[in-house]
């Protein structure tokens, strides 16, 4: 394209054209996050799952940082990776981008309190797992919708119904015991982000 | 009839602030793909279009590498929509 005076009729293919070619579509790679986020989760409880199951001992709990170290770290990286090679940051991406910002502050906020109540010698660690399966499976839901994705939303959906589930355990004062409920949440996770995160890589090598 | 604004009645200009438009932001790679631009004339326009307040470009690095990102300004969209207003008085439409 030159620096060139258009006619009026050009003016307006012009526009019409630019605007085709700025389409939000899927990019290779799009899925990342969310896959690292969910085989970290999933690798992580599993970790935790055997080891109580071998040592019985609740220590082995704070390897449940894991996944806020090694998934905030890498968030960072490939989010800014894929920012560059994308060139472009449409209005949706600025959206998502906030909603999970907002996730993450809150999945903070919440594992400084229940980290303050831990060390009151109350212990309150089962609220995680509601904030894992109620704020993220929220926020993926709304993803879901703004970048209309329906397994995002089938899988938020599930995430969100395992955790009603756990907020009824907790009110009920049902033990959420390892050998049962961990199986359960990797299922979750395995839902809300491996095979969401699969499908939109998928969408993006195969679209035309 | 109103008068088309010159600084956007230009191909180049045009393309660049209907790209802005769309998006949060585009940095200049994107920019000079999507307007099938040479880096020379592109670097002119968006420095005239930034000049004028229409658009804000941010320089940074990326490694060793530049990166500059571009984005529309509230007196930018202004300008596009009364361009396109104008325009549609011009095409009858």
């Amino acid at each position: 394209m030159i620096d060139k005076q258009p006619t009026e009729r050009e003016s307006l293919e012009i526009i019409t054209s630019m605007i085709n070619r700025t389409k939000d579509r899927y990019m290779l790679g799009d899925g990342n996050i969310l896959l690292i986020w969910g085989y970290l989760t999933v690798a992580v409880t599993a970790l935790v799952w055997i080891l109580l199951a071998l040592t019985h001992n609740n220590a082995v709990n704070w390897l449940w940082f894991l996944i806020w170290i090694v998934g905030g770290l890498a968030t960072i990286r490939i989010t800014r990776k894929h920012d560059i090679r994308k060139g472009m940051k449409s209005y949706s991406d600025k959206l998502v981008s906030r909603l999970w910002t907002a996730a993450g502050c809150s999945g903070f906020a919440m594992t400084a309190l229940c980290l303050g109540f831990a060390f009151s010698g109350i212990d309150s660690w089962s609220a995680m797992f509601v904030f894992a399966l109620i704020v993220i499976p929220l926020a993926e839901i709304a993803q879901g919708i703004i970048i209309d994705e329906r397994s995002f939303i089938f899988g938020g959906f599930t995430g969100l119904a395992i955790g009603f589930f756990t907020v009824c355990c907790i009110a009920g004062h049902i033990v959420l015991y390892a050998n049962w409920y961990l199986p359960l949440f990797i299922i979750a996770f395995v839902c809300m982000m491996v095979i969401p995160g699969h499908i939109l890589n998928y969408k993006a090598r195969h679209q035309k | 009839m109103k008068e088309l604004d010159p600084l956007l009645h230009s191909q180049l200009r045009l393309a660049i602030m209907s790209i802005l438009m769309n998006v949060d932001e585009a940095d200049f790679v994107y920019l000079k793909e999507k307007t099938e631009s040479t880096a020379g004339n592109l670097s002119v326009q968006i420095d005239k279009l930034s000049s004028t307040g229409y658009i804000t470009v941010e320089k940074g690095f990326v490694g060793k590498k530049t990166r500059t990102v571009c984005r529309i300004t509230e007196r930018g969209q202004d300008a596009f929509r009364n361009y396109v207003e104008t325009l549609k008085q011009y095409l009858n439409l």
